[in-house]
């Protein structure tokens, strides 16, 4: 399946979804004015994924901020992984940075509301 | 009609008024580095965009506001008391009908009175073709200042100006005293009402500039809100090196949630193009910082924002986790115009609850404000 990169913007993440390699990752900011339109390929990439996913998923965060508009897609993607992880192994990488707590209180509360791994890693 | 929790309230109102004066003001007090003079140039360079129409008067603000603000840069240690308030940089611009206003402000030591005064005579006496001789005179002769060249920096400010420079010198103590400086770029000539023009708004400067001080306010912007200027606030508390990186993180979702409800949601009485009006200023209060920001909206949707904002104050800690789970996976409302997650993550994050003000301004719209502790 295609891969698809989104180089990042001011306000808007790096994405990285390469399936041959096994490499997902969002990654920087995540503040644009309309989320929806910017996470809508994403989450096709995702739906188009599931049908087809490798033997083992990580999917990393490696987001610096978000606003809540931003965190209600990422919510629509931690769902669809939430489906694909009932028959494979799917494992969230969630990173955040030493002094932003808030980041890390993000990533705990999307751990409690969806099934699926998470692994919490500290960036210092 | 005001909460009890909203502080400032008075200033917020001063603010309001300044608002539908004036079609853009920015104000920053304290420390200046590259990265906050960058903040401010792509901020103002935003509004300049969206309002300027003349490219010429465009150049001329950004080159006085570069000038000036190396100008700050450059300056502010000039004095030994760098601990009171009294002595924070400061940056103003405010744009009123076609006339811009660009005024810098630094603490320097007595001392210094005498050589600067005596400068911008000198400057203020030549017309336009002896300042264009003045400047390369100065240029080849190298006659900088040990900090790099103000010098020319004030030729270079006058001759982009078209008009005299003013200055005063307010004393803060038996050593130090602030030097303001302030230009009035135009492309007519105003010489004949000038002097008083440029006194009365000296005057207002340092009349706002008390009111900051006392306040302890650390920025006010009054322009368009569009995701552009949005990052270029954002920028500006990057750049705030004061607070402590999780002070820092805090302050920054908090203005991003503030301000993104504001282009968002805000509405737009003068049609202006490029984004709707709205106010943000950042004021300091016992080591806490208070956010406050503020656009109109219909009066048809004020009911609807006073009411989620109450709701969201009154929940306990337990039940504003569970409100907030429950809209972060509702997607029903994504293209709806109400208030979900953003008023509730502006509470769960900062830990109070949301100050809000609100002033009716006729049948159509009503200004709304809201404060943040943090």
């Amino acid at each position: 399946m295609e891969k698809l990169i989104i180089e990042k913007t001011s306000d808007t993440p790096k994405v990285i979804l390469d399936y041959d390699n096994g490499k997902i990752e969002i990654s920087e900011r995540s503040l644009p004015e309309n989320a929806i339109d910017f996470y809508a390929p994403v989450i096709d990439w995702f739906n188009d994924y599931s049908k087809n996913p490798n033997s083992d998923t990580v999917v990393e965060f490696k987001l610096e901020y978000f606003n809540t508009s931003s965190a209600k897609q990422i919510a629509k993607i931690l769902l669809l992984l939430q489906k694909l992880a009932e028959n494979n192994n799917v494992l969230i990488k969630w990173y955040y940075s030493s002094s932003d707590s808030d980041m890390h209180s993000s990533g705990i509360r999307y751990s409690k509301l969806v099934k699926v791994n998470f692994e919490f890693i500290e960036i210092k | 009609m005001a909460t009890t929790e909203f502080e400032n309230l008075k200033f917020s109102l001063s603010l309001f008024d300044a608002m539908q004066k004036d079609n853009l003001s920015y104000v920053y007090r304290g420390f200046f580095n590259q990265q906050i003079t960058d903040s401010i140039l792509s901020l103002t360079e935003v509004n300049l965009q969206t309002e300027e129409q003349s490219s010429k008067m465009k150049k001329r603000v950004y080159a006085i506001m570069v000038e000036g603000l190396q100008n700050i840069t450059r300056h502010q240690n000039d004095t030994a008391n760098k601990n009171i308030q009294s002595t924070h940089g400061l940056f103003i611009i405010k744009r009123n009908e076609d006339k811009y206003y660009i005024t810098t402000g630094n603490a320097t030591d007595k001392k210094s009175i005498p050589v600067i005064t005596k400068l911008i005579e000198k400057i203020n006496s030549l017309d336009k073709d002896e300042l264009k001789v003045y400047y390369k005179q100065v240029l080849n002769e190298g006659e900088l200042s040990d900090k790099g060249g103000a010098g020319l920096g004030l030729i270079d400010m006058a001759r982009k100006s078209g008009n005299k420079l003013s200055y005063r010198f307010i004393d803060i103590n038996e050593n130090d005293t602030y030097f303001y400086l302030h230009t009035i770029p135009t492309l007519k000539d105003l010489s004949t009402d000038f002097n008083k023009v440029a006194k009365d708004s000296l005057d207002n400067i340092v009349e706002i500039h008390n009111t900051l001080n006392k306040e302890d306010i650390r920025l006010i912007y009054n322009g368009v809100m569009n995701q552009e200027s949005l990052k270029g606030l954002l920028q500006t508390i990057e750049g705030h090196l004061s607070d402590s990186a999780d002070q820092k993180n805090k302050m920054f979702y908090i203005v991003m949630e503030m301000l993104q409800n504001i282009v968002k949601h805000a509405s737009n009485p003068n049609n202006e193009e490029g984004g709707n009006p709205g106010i943000f200023f950042i004021s300091e209060n016992n080591g806490k910082h208070l956010l406050t920001a503020g656009n109109y909206m219909k009066n048809e949707h004020v009911k609807e924002l006073n009411d989620k904002i109450k709701y969201v104050n009154n929940l306990s800690d337990k039940e504003m986790d569970d409100y907030y789970n429950h809209s972060l996976f509702d997607f029903e409302i994504d293209d709806s115009k109400k208030a979900g997650l953003g008023i509730i993550d502006l509470r769960l994050k900062s830990g109070n609850k949301i100050g809000h003000f609100l002033k009716e301004i006729d049948n159509n719209y009503t200004f709304f404000s809201l404060q943040i502790q943090i």
